[in-house]
């Protein structure tokens, strides 16, 4: 039984608690959204759809988790949650944009342990 | 659709562009943070309550009912909190209130009798399934409201005041992930 390299799911923890980290210190220091932010989620975006890229191609050949349908609901609102943030963010002009941001950082590291939970072979 | 920006003084050694020195409703400022988990939450509750109601509803119905009504609750929170209005924080104020009261019961339910509640829902056991986030949110959102409470009632919700601006920061202290005073520092004397 092949497994999902745990290179990826780890990259994406770290990266989403690294971006919740320098968000939450952007939102302490009273920083306004800015560009180097908005591409630290751009990359936590690309990385979560590598991730969503991988379970799928899994998926295709064949292999299924006990909770199938679970599996796609997450598959699905995975990607959106960085591009909602992003957007709900923006339209915030003070240091609270930052701050939805961390939000969207630690859901992501959360979502890659529930990952694990609900397919296994998703390895962390 | 951004909110229109009240004339505000740059902060010094702050950020380059002057953000507004007070949030325009309750879904601006801590709001956009608040409505954010607020969203999370309603997403994330309706999918689990939808899933467990769906495939495996005679396993512990009771659990799953209270799971779906929490998915609710979240949701006009949500939508409340989003829209802003008078009316609208009115009924997010019952919402939230309803929610911190169900989060207690819930817990304490689901501690004194486990059997009921064979799998996780949002509100067992305090919602610990999901960092204990669940009890915290609706007294954040209270606070919240009771900020937008006493500022229509001072009838300072245009011109900033020096009075606003002393609970503004009661009120800022107490919500949010920075810590420190935001609203007062911006607000024009």
């Amino acid at each position: 039984m092949s497994c999902v390299n745990g290179a990826v799911p780890t990259t994406i923890i770290v990266a989403g608690l690294a971006l919740a980290g320098y968000a939450l210190l952007m939102t302490a220091l009273n920083r306004r959204m800015n560009v180097p932010l908005l591409a630290a989620v751009g990359v936590l975006e690309i990385l979560l759809l590598v991730q969503v890229g991988i379970i799928v191609a899994k998926l295709a050949g064949g292999e299924r988790p006990a909770g199938l349908a679970t599996l796609i609901g997450y598959l699905i609102a995975t990607p959106l949650v960085p591009l909602a943030a992003a957007f709900w963010g923006l339209m915030e002009r003070s240091r609270w944009g930052p701050a939805v941001i961390a939000v969207a950082g630690l859901v992501a590291a959360v979502l890659m342990v529930r990952l694990h939970q609900i397919w296994p072979v998703i390895h962390v | 659709m951004a909110s229109p920006e009240p004339a505000a003084s740059p902060e010094p050694g702050a950020s380059p562009d002057p953000a507004p020195s007070r949030p325009a409703s309750t879904r601006t400022g801590p709001g956009r943070l608040l409505v954010a988990v607020y969203a999370l939450f309603a997403l994330s509750a309706s999918a689990r309550a939808g899933v467990q109601i769906a495939t495996k509803f005679s396993h512990a119905p009771v659990a799953y009912l209270l799971s779906a009504f929490a998915a609710v609750v979240y949701i006009v929170a949500t939508v409340t909190l989003g829209v802003g209005s008078p009316t609208a924080r009115r009924i997010a104020l019952l919402s939230c209130s309803i929610e911190l009261a169900g989060v207690l019961a819930v817990g304490t339910w689901s501690l004194a009798d486990p059997a009921t509640f064979p799998d996780a829902t949002v509100w067992s056991s305090y919602g610990s399934g999901y960092g204990f986030v669940p009890l915290v949110l609706p007294v954040f959102g209270l606070l919240w409201l009771r900020y937008w409470a006493r500022r229509s009632k001072t009838g300072g919700t245009i011109v900033a005041s020096a009075e606003d601006t002393g609970e503004a920061a009661a009120g800022g202290a107490a919500h949010g992930a920075g810590g420190a005073p935001g609203h007062s520092a911006g607000s024009v004397g």
